[in-house]
């Protein structure tokens, strides 16, 4: 709406050869109000749980304050606690615990100024696990590409309500790789030695042709989900989830060689729900026509000395499932050309390594190599070298070189 | 009329004189006969003359079928005038047929002096020829030349029971189409004896009989003053001209008749005529502009479209034009009225108690009525403008009877548009239109039709891909009948329909065509009867049908990825039963009572979803989902709202008045702009969104000074309201088929006093008004997701405490008029972003409140010269010349603020819409 209340402005402007202005209005966060932020998601896995607790920022600044040094803990109506320390970004319980079914957790958080917190008291949602995740091609809103699903089900109907993460986890194969690799080296202004007939001679930059060390052919990229992903099944007759997680255009590069996802499914409660709903959708633009209705949302905790002091974030204590896939491009697209690779131009260039005109492009090609900005494709081992985008030769300019523990070839 | 009732004296003297007795028997038999043939009959069959003047049967409608053999003259001629206005006189073979009047044949019992007869009340007995004679002497000696001929009221009838007071009764008609003029007060001066003529220009005044002054009083109508002689219940008519003197002042009214006598608070009417001299945006006179100057009147921005009256949302204002609703009362984001100014006769606007004959929204009512044609001559009335133009034709289609009116109005927007350089606006188009037509057709003394066709149109883009468009279309039919003196009726058809459509088109594949739709069918049956002179009882029936298509999603491409919504159509029948007594205990005491029963039925078919109890109504919680068939009642809602105003004179000049009203409204617009923008979507109650209920009190005190030149009132009010829709965070509304799952019903709370002073003459004239108003909202729940702002009243996006307008008009001349229209306003509530916060993998805003924070207040300052044509009565055509500058202060009132995340940043925008100072100059000619 407010882009085209501009719009709407604009036009006004010049229709009625009236004016209009739009002007940037000085609005200060005088009134700007810290509020804490707590992410807490307790499973029945046997682990150092984890709670995040940090502070709300102001718009212009660029990451998230830390919530240090406060006492975080999680009770149980059996008068057990959970203690948890700081680590870094985070807060992770001294010792691995798991939740139990039909117990009432709590958590606790008095910050370092003193101030006290707690959530409302969460019970272990029902233990429903995947069945299993499938890859399959399938066509989505008229895009070809790998449908990945979950299947669940949960016989007693009281599960209803799922979050989903994911973390994807691919092989990379640069197209382009050589196993030769350019660097640029310096070699010092000479001076003249009148004794051995040798002139001065100037600062040099030539450049080095050497077998490459380390591994730049085949990387592994992990990326977690980000968006919130939510299903319910309150409306079908069976708690049974068959829910596409995650879907990936079959131009993706990502799937062009083997590609993996670990998939996480958390059963929620309604409350935990719909605040992660309402999260969501408040992220999420909205139409031009309608947009959001903007607005604070509580989620489960509160101060304990001022109940109306505004708090974000949920502490759930959820049951979680995981469950991982393999595929390879082949196995799913037999027989058909790859996607199009991360860096789409791989097109060799040839230099010639030299100073002066054209043909002559000595000096861009130092500074290439300098910047890292190609890399050598191939060359006649003299002063012709042809050169690649760095993607294209070099995987661990995007991705990382190290096999992930779990890769299963 | 003078010269033949005097010629008729002559001879009833000279037939005293000359009286012989001769055979006074007949025999005549008429068929089908009116007076005229009954005389000419009676003529054939003896030797009797009549005498009479012609004219005075031409409205006659006797018709007598009947035998008489030998039976006296005096007999038949009772029969014959039976009914009538008529008197006889018998002199030998001569019959003197007399209008009115009865001529005696002796003289009055006191003429020598003999004590006077008195009737049952103590009252001296009228003596009417002594009286008459009289009067003749005073008239020609009075200068005077309103008082021109004595009206004869009524028939005499000689040995009468005499009455202490008789209904004079009659229409008032005027202006340029001679057509029936509402709220002129109609009184005999120095005493008790007032009226008030209704819409049509009715009124009924009780007179003490025997010789009276009558006179009219109005503001924009000059006076008449007539002597009328009163021997019974009779009609007077009457015509007036145009006030000239007053053609430059504003004249709004609370009228002063009405606010006077009416009980009910909280009433304006502002009269189209009045208000041509006020300054406003692009010189166009605009009614529903001024109504925003009154207190209590608001609206969320400049160029909103919607208004806010009294704390009541944007949907909670019925727009009644001729009866049939206006959906959207706008064009162009509400920068223009929809209502074409020439053929708008006047709105009345009922923010306080409304009237038990209205219903189904919770704030007010805008009863628009448009103006009905002159029935005898043509006419015509136009204005030229910077942006758009305006013409208003009348024409009798049969002359005396009906007329009728075609107005129009068009921008020439689109064709500025085209001119311009500038591709991207080339391609732009904003063009809007509107069409009436109104047709009235007097059948005879007591029927008359009349009947409206409206159609209004806009067409916009604000992008170079996307056009929308919207439109209103309307058709009434009224007839009205009067079955007797004391009861009146009318029987009203209407249909309305609202739509809107956006046709967007870009490069891509996922072009589409979104279309939303609403249509209602209404039938009302509103009946008045004059009980007596306390009682006045208005009932009344109504059914509408309502037919919502709430949107289609049309993609355009075969390749789209779009995928097709057509949300299931809405359907609902509201019905309504009221009776409403105007109750006169006492001179000062009024007491207005109304009951109104409405009711309404959410029909299929239709599929709803019935949700889990005691739990947030949300996609997650349904747990089953309910089919009904076509005209199946899914749910019904009904309730009483009772209407009560009580008006009390404390002196002649101050009285106080109080009202309790209770409102239902079944229908919510869904809206969650701060401002009512064309495409929001109208949505019926159903099984899961219930009706919204009102509940306001009001008192108000009202005084005249300097004999009602200067009129102060203050009105407070305090209001609740349930059920009030909002929506939840995050909230989506468009092509929603669950859009339930997204509302929050919450209560309202609003109050509010509201300041006026008014002075309606003299060389300085205007009104101040100021409002301190509070609108708050209270959205509670036990749970999180249906909370706001922690469940506590917060304050709703139009509430905007401080409100001052003032429009001031100076008279220079009689042709130069200056005028200035002034307001201020506390900013409207707005909710920011506050922050920031890492949740997830993800990034996420922070929101205030709602409605925590408020946006710079609004200042404006508008200014107008009106330059008037000469006085000449007659001449070709009347015009004027209106220049005004809007906004002459330069100030940049933010018409919106918004948020923009720039490289990571949130910068806060402002847009102002008119922050320089436009002149704009416009020609208004009548002819």
């Amino acid at each position: 709406m407010t882009k085209y209340l501009y719009k709407i402005s604009l036009l006004l402007i010049l229709t009625f050869a009236t004016s209009s202005c739009t002007e940037q209005y000085v609005f200060q966060n005088t009134d700007f109000e810290s509020a804490l932020v707590v992410e807490g998601t307790i499973t029945n896995e046997l682990k150092n749980q984890v709670i995040r607790v940090s502070q709300v920022y102001q718009l212009e600044e660029t990451g998230p304050r830390l919530e240090k040094g406060a006492n975080v803990f999680i009770s149980d109506d059996k008068g057990n606690e959970y203690q948890f320390e700081e680590k870094d970004t985070i807060y992770s319980s001294i010792t691995p615990f798991k939740a139990e079914p039909g117990r009432k957790y709590q958590l606790k958080i008095r910050t370092s100024a003193g101030k006290n917190y707690t959530s409302d008291e969460q019970v272990l949602t029902t233990e429903t696990k995947i069945d299993n995740v499938t890859a399959t091609v399938e066509n989505v809103n008229g895009q070809r590409g790998v449908q990945i699903n979950v299947n669940s089900f949960d016989p007693a109907n009281t599960s209803k309500y799922y979050r989903y993460e994911y973390a994807e986890t691919y092989k990379i194969i640069a197209p382009r790789w050589y196993f030769q690799e350019t660097n640029t080296v310096t070699i010092p202004a000479q001076p003249g030695n009148p004794i051995e007939g040798t002139p001065p001679s100037p600062q040099q930059e030539v450049i080095l042709v050497t077998p490459r060390t380390k591994e730049t052919r085949v990387c592994f990229s992990t990326k977690k989900s980000d968006a919130i992903i939510l299903n319910n099944t309150s409306g079908l007759s069976e708690d049974r989830v068959h829910f596409p997680v995650r879907f990936i255009s079959d131009q993706n590069y990502i799937i062009s060689h083997r590609y993996s996802i670990l998939v996480k499914q958390y059963v929620q409660n309604l409350a935990a729900y719909t605040f992660y709903k309402t999260l969501r959708d408040l992220s999420t633009s909205g139409g031009v026509l309608s947009p959001k209705q903007p607005g604070f949302f509580y989620g489960n905790i509160k101060s304990v000395e001022n109940p109306e002091e505004k708090v974000i974030g949920f502490f759930e204590v959820s049951s979680v499932s995981t469950e991982r896939i393999y595929f390879n491009y082949a196995d799913l697209f037999p027989k058909e050309a790859l996607p199009p690779y991360y860096e789409s131009d791989c097109e060799p260039e040839e230099f010639k390594d030299c100073i002066g005109d054209l043909p002559c492009k000595g000096s861009i090609l130092r500074s290439f190599i300098r910047t890292k900005a190609r890399v050598l494709f191939s060359w006649n081992y003299d002063d012709l070298y042809f050169m690649v985008k760095t993607p294209c030769g070099d995987c661990t300019s995007f991705s990382s070189n190290i096999v992930p523990p779990f890769w299963v070839d | 009329m003078k010269k033949i009732t005097l010629i008729l004296f002559l001879i009833a003297f000279q037939q005293i004189i000359y009286s012989q007795v001769i055979s006074d028997k007949i025999s005549v038999d008429f068929k089908n006969a009116n007076i005229k043939t009954a005389i000419q009959d009676i003529e054939k069959v003896s030797y009797y003359k009549f005498y009479f003047d012609e004219k005075w049967f031409d409205n006659d409608s006797t018709s007598i079928t009947k035998q008489y053999k030998e039976v006296k003259i005096g007999e038949v001629l009772e029969d014959v005038f039976q009914n009538t206005s008529f008197n006889f006189y018998i002199s030998e073979n001569k019959v003197i047929v007399t209008n009115n009047s009865v001529i005696y044949s002796q003289l009055a019992d006191d003429y020598f002096g003999i004590p006077l007869e008195r009737d049952e009340n103590g009252q001296i007995t009228p003596i009417f020829y002594q009286q008459y004679d009289s009067i003749k002497k005073t008239n020609s000696r009075n200068p005077n030349k309103n008082i021109r001929d004595l009206v004869l009221i009524g028939k005499e009838v000689k040995n009468q029971k005499k009455k202490s007071t008789y209904t004079l009764s009659g229409f008032i008609k005027g202006g340029k189409n001679n057509s029936g003029l509402a709220n002129i007060v109609v009184k005999i001066p120095n005493s008790e004896f007032s009226a008030v003529t209704d819409k049509k220009g009715f009124y009924s005044l009780q007179v003490p009989g025997g010789l009276n002054v009558v006179e009219t009083e109005s503001f924009s109508y000059n006076k008449v003053t007539k002597n009328i002689m009163v021997y019974n219940d009779g009609s007077l008519n009457l015509s007036l001209t145009d006030n000239i003197n007053q053609l430059d002042e504003v004249l709004i009214k609370t009228n002063k008749s009405k606010s006077a006598k009416s009980a009910i608070t909280g009433v304006t009417t502002i009269d189209s005529e009045g208000i041509k001299n006020v300054p406003l945006v692009l010189g166009e006179r605009d009614i529903l502009k001024v109504a925003l100057t009154m207190p209590g009147i608001k609206t969320a921005g400049e160029g909103s479209a919607g208004f806010n009256v009294r704390g009541g949302k944007e949907d909670q204002n019925l727009f009644l034009l001729d009866h049939a609703t206006l959906y959207n009362p706008s064009h162009f984001f509400g920068f223009f009225t929809a209502l074409n100014p020439y053929t708008t006769k006047k709105v009345d606007i009922y923010k306080g108690s409304i009237p038990a004959e209205f219903g189904g929204r919770l704030s007010s009512v805008f009863d628009i009525s448009s103006k009905s044609g002159n029935v005898n001559e043509f006419q015509g009335e136009g204005g030229i403008g910077p942006v758009t133009s305006n013409l208003m034709v009348s024409t009798p289609i049969v002359k005396g009877k009906s007329s009728l009116v075609a107005g129009g109005r068009a921008t020439y927007s689109d064709y500025i548009l085209k001119s311009l350089d500038d591709e991207n606006l080339k391609n732009s188009q904003a063009s809007f239109y509107d069409l009436i037509l109104k047709y009235n057709h007097k059948i005879n003394a007591s029927n008359d039709i009349e009947s409206t066709l409206y159609y209004s149109h806009d067409k916009f883009s604000v992008s170079s891909d996307s056009l929308y468009k919207y439109s209103n279309r309307l058709a009434t039919l009224k007839w009205n009948h009067t079955f007797n003196e004391k009861n009146k009726g009318s029987l009203i058809v209407t249909n309305s329909e609202y739509k809107f459509n956006i046709d967007y088109e870009s490069e891509g594949v996922n072009n589409f065509d979104f279309g939303y739709k609403i249509n209602e069918t209404q039938a009302m049956i509103k009946m008045n009867y004059l009980y007596n002179e306390k009682h006045k009882f208005s009932y009344g029936i109504s059914t509408k049908l309502y037919s919502v298509d709430p949107g289609y999603l049309n993609p355009k491409n075969p390749e789209t990825t779009l995928v097709p919504v057509d949300v299931e159509t809405e359907k609902g029948l509201e019905s309504a039963a009221y009776i409403g007594d105007n109750f006169k205990i006492s001179d000062k005491f009024l007491l207005d009572f109304g009951l109104r029963y409405s009711t309404f039925a959410a029909l299929g078919k239709s599929t709803q979803r019935i949700y889990e109890e005691n739990q947030p109504i949300s996609d997650a919680t349904v747990i089953d989902t309910k089919t009904y068939g076509n005209n199946e009642v899914i749910k019904r809602y009904g309730g009483l709202e009772p209407r009560v105003a009580a008006r009390y004179f404390i002196t002649d000049d101050f009285s106080v008045r109080a009202s309790y009203d209770k409102t239902y409204q079944y229908i919510h617009l869904l809206s969650n702009n701060t401002t009512q923008s064309p495409t929001d979507i109208w949505k019926l109650s159903d099984l899961n969104v219930k009706p919204e209920s009102a509940q306001q009190v009001s008192l108000g005190l009202y005084k005249n000074l300097k004999g009602g030149d200067i009129e102060f009132s203050v009105e407070g009010y305090y209001k609740r309201s349930k059920n009030i829709l909002d929506y939840k965070v995050g909230a989506e509304l468009l092509l929603n088929e669950n859009i339930e799952t997204e509302l929050l019903q919450g209560e309202g709370k609003a109050y509010g006093v509201e300041f006026l002073v008014k002075k309606q003459v003299g060389k300085l004239n205007g009104w101040l008004g100021y409002t301190y108003s509070r609108s708050l909202i209270k959205l509670d729940s036990q749970f999180n997701e249906e909370k706001v702002n922690n469940g506590k009243y917060f304050p709703s996006n139009f509430d905007k405490p401080h409100d001052f307008s003032a429009v001031l008009n100076y008279k220079i001349t009689k042709r130069y008029s200056f005028s200035s229209n002034f307001t201020y306003q506390t900013g409207r509530p707005i909710t920011y972003p506050i922050g920031r916060y890492d949740y997830g993998n993800a990034q996420y805003t922070v929101y205030s409140d709602r409605n925590k924070f408020r946006i710079p207040d609004y200042l404006r300052l508008d200014i107008g010269l009106n330059i008037e044509g000469n006085h000449k009565i007659k001449k070709l055509a009347h015009s004027f010349w209106n220049i005004s500058v809007y906004n002459v202060l330069g100030r940049n009132n933010p018409y919106s603020v918004f948020f923009v995340t720039d490289k990571g940043q949130i910068k806060a925008y402002k847009t102002s819409i008119f922050s320089i100072p436009i002149p704009s100059i416009t020609y208004n000619f009548k002819f």
